[in-house]
């Protein structure tokens, strides 16, 4: 299982998914044991319920099975490829089991399971100073969607704010962080 | 791509990504994922988007979660799977590779057999279906072949012998008879095969053997070759 404290380099991840496509079973069970803690903490704080963040990290792994062959290895970021098949994985289960939110009492549970050293992913430079620029609804309503994974209807719930401002707001929020990132791009 | 659709379609990348494109709305723009344009634009959000991601801890799934991956994918049965595939393949490389061919119209009959038994192989489907019995004679130097059961045949087909000696290219042994028996004097090539083999095996041939000395269908059976 996933050892916190021995966080894989992502070049042995993207040698592992290189084997995986060449159908390397041992591989994937390898690959499974290095990254399935990780995995399973983002979808569990995505989904909430335990039992539906095991059906879907069951479908997390037969797509990466099943979608080795894509991983571009020139791309990088094995861990961030894997991360965001799991991301939408808990999207589609999410609709298919017209999820509700449930109590924060779960999300506190959930915390105190979650331990070991964390994962970071590589940002851009200037992400933090982007991020910052934007306004506080805006960012907690991009961060409920994407780290949560609510949609619009319930981050207007959640925040208490119309549904159109939330619309609005996060359609701004994209386009000025998409802005910000690349103006700095050109920068460089 | 006109500027207009551009820009909605980035939009529409950038939600998706964030996870609020949803329902059929989400469906509908998956479709579009395979277009080049549409798929750039979502690595790029998926990109900017990245950052975003919370510094988690490993929690470690239960190990149901890896019986059923394992399951669903019958990994298990892949590597069985795979393991014949590859003993097949081995097999049928081993059968291509045969350079001579000894067809066994073209030797003499043996009128009477003169030699013991000394080896024999059943060329069966099962216990209850024999198709032939193959005898080998003194030391490999004389074939018979007896047909017990006629094999089906299509037109135009022949199903011929091999011996496939361990470690080295297998040797035909001839066209088999559909009925009645057959004796027949070996070479000193096929001798030497057979003393090298523990198997025989029978591949599906135009009619009158492989025209080129290889094995050009699929082998239909596999026998072993045991002491009489």
């Amino acid at each position: 299982m996933a050892s916190p404290d021995s966080l894989p380099p992502e070049i042995e991840l993207a040698q592992l998914l290189q084997r995986c496509a060449a159908r390397d079973s041992a591989a994937f069970r390898t690959l499974y044991d290095k990254t399935s803690g990780i995995l399973f903490a983002r979808l569990l704080r995505m989904l909430r319920r335990r039992s539906v963040a095991e059906e879907a990290l069951q479908d997390v792994y037969v797509r990466i099975w099943q979608r080795a062959a894509q991983f571009e290895a020139h791309r990088g970021r094995p861990l961030a490829w894997m991360v965001t098949i799991a991301r939408y994985c808990a999207i589609d289960l999410m609709r298919r089991e017209r999820m509700t939110l449930v109590s924060d009492d779960s999300l506190a549970e959930m915390a105190d399971e979650s331990a070991g050293e964390a994962m970071a992913f590589e940002k851009p430079n200037n992400f933090d100073d982007c991020i910052g620029r934007l306004n506080d609804k805006t960012r907690e309503c991009l961060t409920l969607a994407f780290v949560e994974g609510r949609s619009h209807d319930e981050i207007a719930r959640i925040t208490t704010n119309p549904l159109g401002s939330v619309k609005s707001w996060i359609r701004r929020g994209l386009q000025s962080l998409k802005e910000c990132l690349s103006a700095e791009g050109r920068a460089t | 791509m006109k500027s207009a659709n551009r820009e909605l379609l980035d939009r529409l990348a950038a939600e998706y990504v964030l996870g609020t494109l949803r329902h059929r709305a989400r469906r509908r723009f998956e479709r579009w994922l395979l277009s080049p344009q549409v798929g750039a634009l979502v690595k790029a959000w998926e990109d900017r988007l990245m950052a975003l991601e919370p510094r988690l801890g490993a929690v470690t799934p239960p190990a149901s979660v890896w019986r059923g991956i394992e399951s669903r994918l019958e990994l298990n049965k892949t590597r069985r799977a795979a393991t014949v595939r590859w003993m097949a393949i081995a097999a049928s490389l081993l059968l291509v590779g045969i350079v001579g061919v000894f067809v066994m119209r073209d030797r003499p009959a043996v009128e009477a057999p003169a030699l013991a038994v000394t080896k024999k192989a059943f060329i069966q489907e099962n216990p209850q279906t024999i198709y032939w019995r193959v005898e080998l004679r003194g030391d490999n130097q004389e074939l018979s072949v007896h047909v017990h059961v006629a094999h089906e045949l299509g037109a135009g087909k022949a199903l011929e012998l091999w011996a496939l000696p361990e470690g080295g290219d297998p040797v035909s042994l001839g066209v088999l008879p559909t009925a009645g028996d057959r004796h027949t004097v070996l070479s000193a090539a096929q001798r030497a095969a057979l003393a090298g083999s523990k198997q025989i095996a029978v591949s599906l041939e135009p009619s009158g053997g492989s025209p080129s000395g290889l094995p050009t269908g699929p082998v239909l059976h596999v026998a072993p070759l045991a002491p009489a």
